[in-house]
Parts: C-alpha cells; structure tokens; sequence
C-alpha cells in the first residue's frame, strides 16, 4: 500500500548545537535511494518524527544545491521538538517530505535580494541563501540582515561567519538592544529600525523576509516606506499542520492551506488572505 | 439477464434472503438503527424503514476510522524500524442507506485524494457497497434540499431501493458496482415499472428549501468579522460533538502511542476543529484562539471553503450536528439567517 | 412567564447584570440556552419543562464574565437556573470559581424536565433525575417563579440498572462499563456540558507527558471516563448532562450518581446542597471514616 504517512528513516550524522534552546541536525537518509530521490527546493518544509512522540513541522535548512546531507533546525517548544533535542549523534529520526510551495528563485534571477531574518527565521532564510550562493553570478546585489534577542540566541554562527568573510555579499547582525555582550561587535537594535538605517535601494529588489509574527508585523511597514512593493515580499507562514498533505484541516487561512498554497508567500497574497494567523 | 433496464422490482423477503447470503459469504452488512450503523448477525435485525430519522451516527467510521494506526515501529538503543499496515479490504454493503449519507463518500473523496491519496480511505472505499433507500420523514433540523440533495436523490448509491408498498421495493441500478453486487441475485428481480416508482417519489414531502448555498456562499466571503460569529461563540461549549457525528467531517490528528520503550504505533485520530487545541501552537499563539473564531471556520469549511477548493459543499444536510449539540446551535438557522441583522 | 421577563429586562435596564442567561423556546417541545444582553430581547425568555440545559456550565466562561467587566463597571450575570442547577451552582460558589454576590440566581418552583427534546412532557418522557429529585424548591435563590405542581410519576429505571450492576460480579461489571465506553468517540461533549469541568486546561489537553491516550480506543476511552469520573466523585451533583450530551448513549451518570451514593453513605455529604459546607474532597475531618483506604 502505498501509505502516505509512511515517514523516510534517517541517522543524525551530526548535532550542533545553535543556541540553548536551539539545535540543527544534521541527517543522512539510511535508504541510498531516497537519499537520491530526496529532491526539494528552497522553502519547502518536512515532517520530522521522533518515534514515540510525534511528528513536528519544519523547514528544510540545508540548501537543496548540497545534497550530500540534510539539516533542519528546530527550537524546543513542545512535546515533539523536547523528544528530538533528547536524540544524539547516530539516533534515528523519520523525514516526512518534500511539502509546500518555494522561493521561486528561477523568477528573482537577475535581481538584487535582501535577505530579512529574525530567531529561528533564518533557517529558511539560510537555505535560501546558500543556495543563491551556489549560484551566485545569477543573482546581483546580495545583502542578509539578521537579528537575534541576544548575542547567545544568534543561531547559525558559522554560517554567518562564512558570509561575512565574502566579500560578494554585504552581511549586518543585529540583537536586541540588551541582549548584546562585551565583545559584541555588531548592530544593536531591532531588525525594522536596523532595516532603515541599512536596506539596499529598493529598485529590482527582492526580499525574503523570515521571523516571528510581531517582527513581521512590525518589518512591512518599514519596507512599504522604502519603496519595496508588496509583491517583491517573500516570506513564509507557520500554522499548525499535522499532516503536511492538506487533509488534516488545521493549517489553513480562509480557503488556502498553508501546507499546499504555502507555506511561502508574498505579502500582497498575505494581505488578502482573513487575518486568521 | 438484460440490465439495460436500470430498474427492477424486488421483494422485501428476496431482499432479505439476498442480505442473507451477503452475510453468510462473510461479508459485513450495515444497517441504520436509532443509534449507528450496525453490522447484521441476523436478517431480523434489518429495518428497511422509509420513515427513519437518520441513525445518531453516519457510517463514515467504516471508511474513516475514529481511530487507526497508520504505522507501528520498533525502536532499539541504535536503530527504529518501520511497520507498514494493511487495510483490511473486507465488502461492506451498506443496506438502507439514507440519502443524506450515500453521497459523503463522494464528497470526502476529493479531500482524501487531491494531489496526495490517502489509500487508508481509498481502499476501503473501494470495498463498499452502498444500497441507499429513499427517504420518507424528515424533522426540523433536516435541510437536504438546501444543499442540493432530496430524500429522493440516489446520488452516491450504488442500488437505489423506493419502497413501493409493505412488501415490495423499485430497485435502481446506478453503478457498474451494484449491477456487479446484484447480477448473481438476478433470480429475485422481477421487471420494473418507472411509473409505479415515480408516483412513490412524486408524493414524498420534501423540506422545505430554506437557503440558498450559492447566496450563503458570498454572504461568507463578506462576512468573516460578522458579530454573529461572537453571538455564536459565546454558546457554543467547544466539544466535536457535530464534527464527530458528521457524515462528511474528515479532520485527523497523528499521534504517536508508546506500548513500551521498543514499540508503539502512531495513530490517525479523529479531530474536531471546535477544540481549542485544535491549531494551538507549541509556542502558545493561536490562530483560532477563540470559539467564535473556530465556529466561523466550521460554517466556512462547509460553505465556502470546500466549495472552492473542490467545487461541493462539505454538508449533507442530514441535520446531525444540530440534532445532537448539547446547546442546541442549529448550523440550518444560522446559515439561513445569515443575512438578517444580530 | 410575563412575569420573569419583566424582572430579567428591570436587571439589564437598570444595569444590574450584564446579561441574563436563559432559556428561548425553538418549537412547540425544545428550548435553547440564550445569553440576553439588550432588554428589548428579554421577551424571547422562557421557562418550562422543556428547559433542559444546565446553564450553569457558563458562569465559568470566560468570555461570558468578560461581558461583566465595563470600563467604569463591574456587573452581575443573572442565570435561569432549575432547583437542580442551583445544586451546580451552589458546586461551583464551594469550590470558589463563582462568586454568590456575582450573581443573581433566577429560580423556579420545578416539577420536571423532559428527558427529551421533540417529546411531550410526561410521566415516560420525564429525564432520570427528576424521578428521585427530592429539591423542587430552589436551596438558594434572589428570585423565584412559577407555581408549586406535581411531578409526574415514573418508574426510576437508573436507580434500577445500578443496583443491577450491583448485584454483578467485579469483572462483569468491569466487562460491562468496557463495553459501555468502547462506543465514545472522544467528542468530549460529556466535558464541555459539565458546569464542575471547569478546568482551564483538562487532563486530555496535556501532551507533556501525555497521561490519557487521545485514541478512542479501548484503552484511551477507559482512562478518559474513569479519570472523569474521579475527579467528579464527590463533586457531581446529578444534574444528568453528560448523559443527554453524550452522542453514543453512553450512561455516563450512573457512574457518577454510584460515586455520589458512596460519597452519601461514607461521609453524608452530598454536593452542591450547602453553602456554608466545606467541599468534601478539599476538606478534612479526622473523624471521616477510613474504609475506603486502600
């Protein structure tokens, strides 16, 4: 039978640890042909299990370009996402997946893209960019803006590290004023005020832009004064799902299921859509 | 035998010694009774009445189980192993069903099959037979003429039975699967007569049509901050009991159950969208925080949502939901009195 | 009945409550929870034997008491209440989720409910309860209507089905309520219909660790009706909406009235019957009886 519940297993080949309450896992299909077969873009999210406990939903971190291992990061919240943090190195977990829409990123060649991303935003976000990154001269002007509460809540230093360091790529870290630390030497204050002061002219730009409801709340009007169109806004929803199929009936906003017509969207379909999220 | 005629005439006692030998193959036979659709031990136990009200339960839990595993797994200190399941593909033949209840198979159908297939349904659906019997009673809270059924209507049946007098029933022969069902019982079927059964379904009284779904369907749509929706909200207790009692309802939570540390099995769980919980995050926000706000998805779903994405409503009409609510909220008065002022 | 409309309209004009909770009648044998808050629809209440709803599940809402709390007012809520939902009432006033001066209690002098909706008022068609309810005059009350009239005679067949569980064996009688609770399919109306389910947050809803298996199967429907009904035994005042809500007639208040009899004969308490009574689990008395220590 052909069960479509019926989760891919694969071995934790890494843990890292992001931030205290913030882990990435790094994952390797045990089947070499699902591995193979495994296919997904920029923005589409999986089901990840840990048996025993349940299935949480997430995006897929790792840049489809990189195919030799996946990763997804996932904040400790509830029960599911408790069970995974307790699993180590050589564990077993099951991947539900590919879902979702994408970044259509095929559309955006040959602009310029601002990356926005705040909390665990950026794992999204991150998969975007490196995979523009594996295609670089496709793409313009690259600029990724990034706010964490605090310097330990800064996820994905590594990678940050990594972008600084190029020179292709205009890279601001921001935390929230007091959350910096005596060797903190990036921006301090909150992403919208941190955009104003530092967001690339909004002439052929694309943004993708990932956070917590209140940062996007507080981001678009920003964006609308300088001069970004509603339309060039990409960014991702979070409902509630289980199935991830669109059969379960919890994610969706009016007639649109975020798990099948998202989870990415662009704010002019967002502003359309009930105000139910 | 010629089946060009789709109708036959069959008696109540050839009826029932076809369901007799239905039983006798092993096949499970389900009947409405006040309560559920029960399986038949016995023909004795067989009602075929016209004038029932439907039974307090539809019989979706036969396609659609309340509760069923859709994978077991064994988990050792360095490896988990996966269990598939397997559907039991066993014929149900469903005997008296109400019209209001042949066509949720089809409607679900949609749900259950657009982009992903969800062979747990498909392959019992596969499986089922469906004798649908007109109906000749309704109640207040019946509404299928509302919603583009009728007590008359052999939409969704395979075989569609009019009951001609005490003792004798119009049988219908409206998919390839009935004619397959009945061709082995060709002995019993006696020639038809179209006139004698359009008299029947002529005189049988139909509620009344009291909205108009397309109307319903814009009132909707312009109406997602109606202050009816708090009205609503404040009495509506948040129990599924109308989600679970509902023919078409088809939300599932998946879980997983432990028996011990090496095993366990995740299940498919009915879910009602009237539950708090429902779409609560694990970080505590919630896009449906109040009830007001879970029974405008409820009516939405049904009337609009549904119909956009597949083209019918998600509602039979059968009146369960409002029959049933502790409270006594009626899903008909609310949808035919949609425009009227709070 | 001109009369209890005339005094719920007073309450809403002079702003005493913010709303009245009652009954409106559908059709000619069914009545409807109604929450008035405009004295224009104080018309639309009703009271009758057709009242059957347990209004007091709403004093708990949050939602309704948020309708109490105005920028420069606090106000009552008025509630239509049988003598037996007084009982509920007087459950939740103990346990202090309401407070007596809160609210103003609309009774009645009561001689039965039906047990069914669509069904005339008679003696076959009176609801279990009102077979053995001795209180037909409201125990508290700021206002009573109606007039003092006989109930119908009826055979109490509830009182007779425990005492033939009784007589059955422990596994029998296990065997029995298995059978019983294997029909639920978890809808939780039982719960949403309690007045004393006030729970903010139920034991069903917990997923950390998850103590009751959300399946309706067996084992999850066992756990969830026996919890229910422990934490209910001595709490439960017989009101019998579980019963009526339940969707798969499960008879869910004979356990609860079996575990009422117990708390009755081992301590004498009976919930929801006295106001100046400490609840019976959240108090203790040195002299209460031992036996039932395990």
């Amino acid at each position: 039978m052909n069960n479509i519940y019926m989760p891919h297993l694969a071995e934790i080949k890494e843990v890292i640890d992001e931030s205290p309450d913030t882990r990435t896992f790094r994952l390797k299909f045990k089947d070499s042909d699902t591995a193979e077969r495994f296919d997904f873009k920029a923005g589409q999210f999986a089901e990840y299990s840990a048996f025993g406990d349940g299935e949480s939903t997430f995006c897929i971190a790792s840049s489809p370009t990189r195919k030799d291992f996946l990763e997804c990061s996932f904040k400790v919240y509830g029960k599911v996402t408790q069970a995974l943090h307790r699993l180590n190195k050589g564990d077993t977990i099951g991947i539900r997946g590919p879902y979702g829409n994408w970044f259509p990123l095929d559309e955006l060649k040959g602009k310029n893209l601002l990356f926005i991303a705040g909390g665990i935003g950026i794992a999204p976000v991150r998969c975007v960019i490196d995979n523009v990154l594996d295609m670089r001269n496709e793409f313009k002007d690259l600029t990724i803006i990034c706010g964490a509460r605090s310097v330990s809540d800064l996820i994905y230093k590594q990678e940050i590290k990594e972008w600084k360091a190029r020179t292709d790529i205009k890279t601001i870290i921001t935390v929230d004023p007091g959350g910096e630390n005596a060797s903190w030497d990036g921006e301090v204050g909150f992403v919208p005020a941190v955009i104003e002061k530092t967001a690339p002219p909004s002439d052929n730009t694309a943004v993708i832009l990932c956070g917590p409801p209140v940062m996007i709340k507080f981001t678009m009007p920003v964006l609308t004064k300088l001069g970004f169109k509603d339309e060039d806004v990409y960014t991702t929803l979070e409902n509630r799902m289980k199935c991830g199929l669109g059969k379960c009936g919890r994610c969706n906003i009016g007639n649109v299921y975020v798990c099948k017509d998202g989870p990415v969207f662009t704010y002019a379909q967002i502003k359309r859509l009930p105000q139910e999220f | 035998m010629n089946f060009k005629m789709d109708e036959k005439i069959i008696s109540k006692e050839d009826l029932l010694k076809i369901c007799q030998d239905v039983i006798a193959k092993g096949h499970t036979l389900l009947t409405p009774g006040m309560n559920e659709y029960f399986p038949v031990k016995d023909i004795s136990q067989i009602n075929l009445n016209s004038s029932a009200l439907p039974a307090k339960t539809s019989y979706k839990s036969y396609v659609f189980p309340r509760s069923e595993p859709v994978l077991y797994y064994k988990r050792s200190k360095d490896d988990v192993q996966l269990i598939d399941v397997n559907v039991d593909g066993k014929n149900i033949i469903i005997l008296g069903a109400k019209p209001c209840d042949t066509n949720s198979i089809s409607i679900m159908r949609h749900l259950f099959n657009w982009d992903y297939s969800d062979e747990f349904f498909n392959l019992r659906e596969k499986h089922f037979i469906i004798i649908g019997l007109m109906c000749s009673h309704y109640d207040e809270y019946c509404f299928c003429t509302s919603v583009g059924s009728s007590p008359v209507s052999d939409k969704g049946s395979d075989i569609f039975l009019i009951p001609l007098d005490e003792n004798n029933f119009a049988l219908r022969i409206i998919t390839e699967k009935g004619k397959e069902f009945i061709e082995p019982y060709a002995e019993y079927l006696k020639p038809g007569d179209e006139t004698r059964s359009k008299q029947v379904t002529e005189n049988v009284k139909l509620p009344e049509v009291v909205f108009d779904s397309k109307e319903v369907y814009e009132w909707l749509g312009e109406n997602f901050e109606s202050p009816k929706w708090e009205g609503i909200g404040n009495l509506c207790l948040s129990c599924a009991q109308c989600a679970f009692v509902c023919p078409v309802c088809h939300c599932f939570d998946i879980v997983d159950e432990d028996y011990s540390y090496s095993e366990g099995r995740r299940m498919k769980n009915w879910d009602g969208c009237q539950f708090g919980n429902f779409t609560l995050h694990a970080s505590g926000h919630n896009p449906r925080d109040i009830q007001s706000k879970r029974y405008r998805q409820r009516v939405n779903h049904k009337f609009r949502y549904y119909v956009d994405k597949f083209g019918e409503i998600l509602c039979t009409g059968c009146g369960r939901c409002s029959r049933g609510c502790p409270v006594s909220i009626d899903i008909k008065e609310i949808v035919s009195n949609c425009k009227e002022s709070v | 009945m001109e009369e209890l409309r005339e005094y719920a309209k007073e309450l809403l004009e002079k702003k005493e409550v913010a709303a009245v909770i009652g009954y409106t009648q559908v059709s000619e044998n069914r009545t409807k929870p109604i929450i008035i808050t405009d004295p224009a629809d104080a018309s639309k209440l009703v009271f009758n034997e057709y009242c059957l709803n347990n209004l007091s599940v709403y004093l708990t809402k949050a939602r309704i008491n948020a309708m109490c709390r105005t920028k420069d007012k606090i106000m009552k809520l008025a509630i239509c209440a049988k003598p037996c939902d007084v009982h509920s009432i007087v459950a939740l006033i103990q346990e202090n989720q309401v407070h007596r001066n809160d609210i103003v209690i609309i009774s009645f002098n009561c001689h039965g409910a039906v047990k069914d909706f669509g069904y005339e008022f008679s003696g076959e068609n009176l609801a279990s309860k009102c077979i053995t309810c001795e209180t037909h005059k409201p125990l508290y009350f700021d206002k009573i209507f109606g007039e003092e009239k006989e109930t119908p005679k009826a055979s109490d067949a509830a009182l007779a089905r425990i005492e033939e569980l009784e007589s059955m064996t422990h596994e029998e009688r296990f065997e029995y309520f298995n059978n019983e609770f294997d029909k639920c399919i978890k809808c939780y109306a039982c719960r949403a219909v309690c007045p004393l389910c006030y729970c903010q947050r139920c034991i069903t809803d917990k997923a950390i660790p998850r103590w009751i298996e959300s399946s309706s199967h067996q084992r999850g429907n066992f756990s969830w009706n026996i919890v229910r009904a422990f934490h209910l035994s001595a709490r439960c005042t017989g009101c019998g909406e579980c019963d009526r809500a339940c969707p798969m007639d499960i008879p869910l208040s004979l356990i609860n009235r079996r575990m009422a009899m117990e708390a009755k004969k081992s301590f004498s308490y009976v919930s929801g019957r006295s106001l100046e009574t400490p609840t019976l689990v959240g108090s203790f008395n040195e002299k209460d009886s031992d036996e039932l220590f395990m």
